[in-house]
């Protein structure tokens, strides 16, 4: 079941980022939707979950992109691993925390995936540090964003549902 | 271990890729595939929305935008016909020169559905394939100018293409007013294109427009790029030029696609 609902974070956040996000992008904001599902849920489900849900999305997203198939892959798992790990040791359960940690994992995945075309390629960077910052910060927000919103779901749940009891004691149902 | 292996795995994809020529990679095929049907229906969806947004909630102050839009297209009729003049003087022209222009090239119109799956590249889907003709490093142009070719083979019924934005996108192309040829090349933090290999001894200036010379193979002879930015001395013996691009790349929403079969609409380069 939580497979099902992890493969379905990615698929909605692939089709958010090919369909959404270039419009967004045209107004300067570059978000990588995946890298936020990817770090969200590997502080969910620890390092094993990080790890294989970082190479489904980096591939995925690989494959649906014009580079090589596998450096997304590749910077994904190994911020997917390293995310798990940070989250089975610290307590990143705050939204505030969770964006200060999509925000890092941010820029540790800019690094590898840009690295990593370094070496393959002698034709420049594939951008500049300054996109990398402000990705990295949109990324941040908008993973903190959706933090706050799965944090304050159940809540809300609860209270509607509290509700309608109390309406239907009231006025019968 | 596990981890060690995922990366292992992820090293031998990646040296596989590059260390062999490019063909069809079944993985990128098979999602490409599969993902393109979603990202058709999801812009089928948004579209829909917008078409009814733009058709009946946004119609206010339409009135006053018609009225000037028919003043334009008035003098635009006026240009348009200024132009007709001076396009058949070209031509009885060319005539005399015993030089003609038969290039004329089969286009299928096409939906951008999609855009890069990552913020690193600059690619679209769009919703025309094999089926309809397009064909890998098939030239996309729009009214406005170049877009882009096709990347790689497209599937029967959507095609990835490069924007001529992206990093490793580039065509050759020549300065209109002094037939200077050179190679422009993306630069996707700034969007902006360089022309490259342009001697410093040669003229060119800001506002020069920059049209495709054709020499690649991929982009149609006199097809326009954009219009010389910036100039500055480099530091070899070329100048080093930016070229801000027609075509608005984020906001791409229909397009053309040259293709070889002659079954479609048709238009020329650089023709009426």
């Amino acid at each position: 079941m939580k497979t099902a609902w992890v493969g379905l974070t990615l698929a909605l956040a692939l089709v958010l980022q090919t369909t959404v996000v270039p419009g967004l992008a045209g107004a300067g904001v570059p978000v990588d939707l995946v890298l936020v599902a990817v770090v969200l849920v590997a502080i969910s489900s620890g390092s094993v979950g990080g790890l294989w849900v970082g190479t489904v999305g980096g591939l995925l997203q690989d494959a649906l992109s014009g580079g090589v198939i596998g450096v997304g892959g590749l910077a994904k798992t190994l911020v997917g691993y390293a995310v798990g790990a940070f989250a089975v040791q610290f307590n990143v359960s705050r939204s505030w925390h969770q964006a200060l940690v999509v925000l890092f994992a941010s820029l540790v995945h800019a690094g590898c995936f840009v690295g990593l075309y370094s070496l393959l390629s002698d034709d420049g960077t594939i951008t500049s540090y300054g996109g990398g910052v402000t990705q990295a910060v949109a990324n941040a927000v908008v993973g903190g964003g959706v933090a706050m919103a799965l944090g304050a779901a159940p809540a809300a749940l609860t209270r509607r549902r509290l509700r309608r009891r109390r309406l239907t004691r009231r006025f019968g149902g | 271990m596990l981890l060690l292996a995922v990366v292992l795995g992820h090293i031998v994809l990646i040296s596989l890729q590059v260390n062999t020529p490019s063909g069809v990679r079944v993985f990128e095929g098979v999602t490409f595939g599969l993902f393109s049907e979603v990202q058709r229906g999801v812009a089928r969806a948004t579209g829909g929305v917008t078409h009814l947004w733009d058709g009946y909630v946004g119609l206010v102050s339409v009135e006053a935008e018609n009225t000037e839009l028919r003043r334009d297209v008035a003098q635009l009729q006026l240009r348009l016909q200024q132009e007709r003049a001076i396009a058949q003087r070209v031509r009885s022209l060319e005539d005399l020169l015993e030089f003609r222009s038969d290039v004329v090239y089969s286009t299928v119109s096409a939906r951008v559905i999609a855009g890069d799956a990552t913020p690193y590249f600059r690619t679209v889907t769009i919703d025309r394939g094999t089926r309809d003709g397009v064909r890998r490093d098939s030239a996309v142009v729009s009214p406005e100018g170049v877009v882009g070719r096709v990347l790689s083979d497209p599937g029967p019924r959507a095609a990835k293409v490069q924007l001529l934005v992206d990093r490793s996108a580039a065509a050759g192309v020549l300065i209109e007013r002094t037939r200077v040829a050179g190679t422009v090349k993306g630069d996707v933090a700034e969007g902006l294109l360089r022309m490259e290999y342009v001697s410093n001894l040669d003229d060119v200036r800001v506002g020069d427009r920059v049209v495709t010379s054709g020499v690649d193979g991929i982009y149609p002879k006199g097809f326009e790029v954009g219009e010389v930015d910036e100039v500055e001395r480099g530091s070899g013996l070329y100048w080093a030029i930016r070229v801000r691009p027609n075509v608005a790349f984020s906001d791409l929403e229909d397009v053309l696609v040259v293709v070889p079969d002659a079954t479609a609409s048709t238009t020329a380069a650089g023709g009426e």
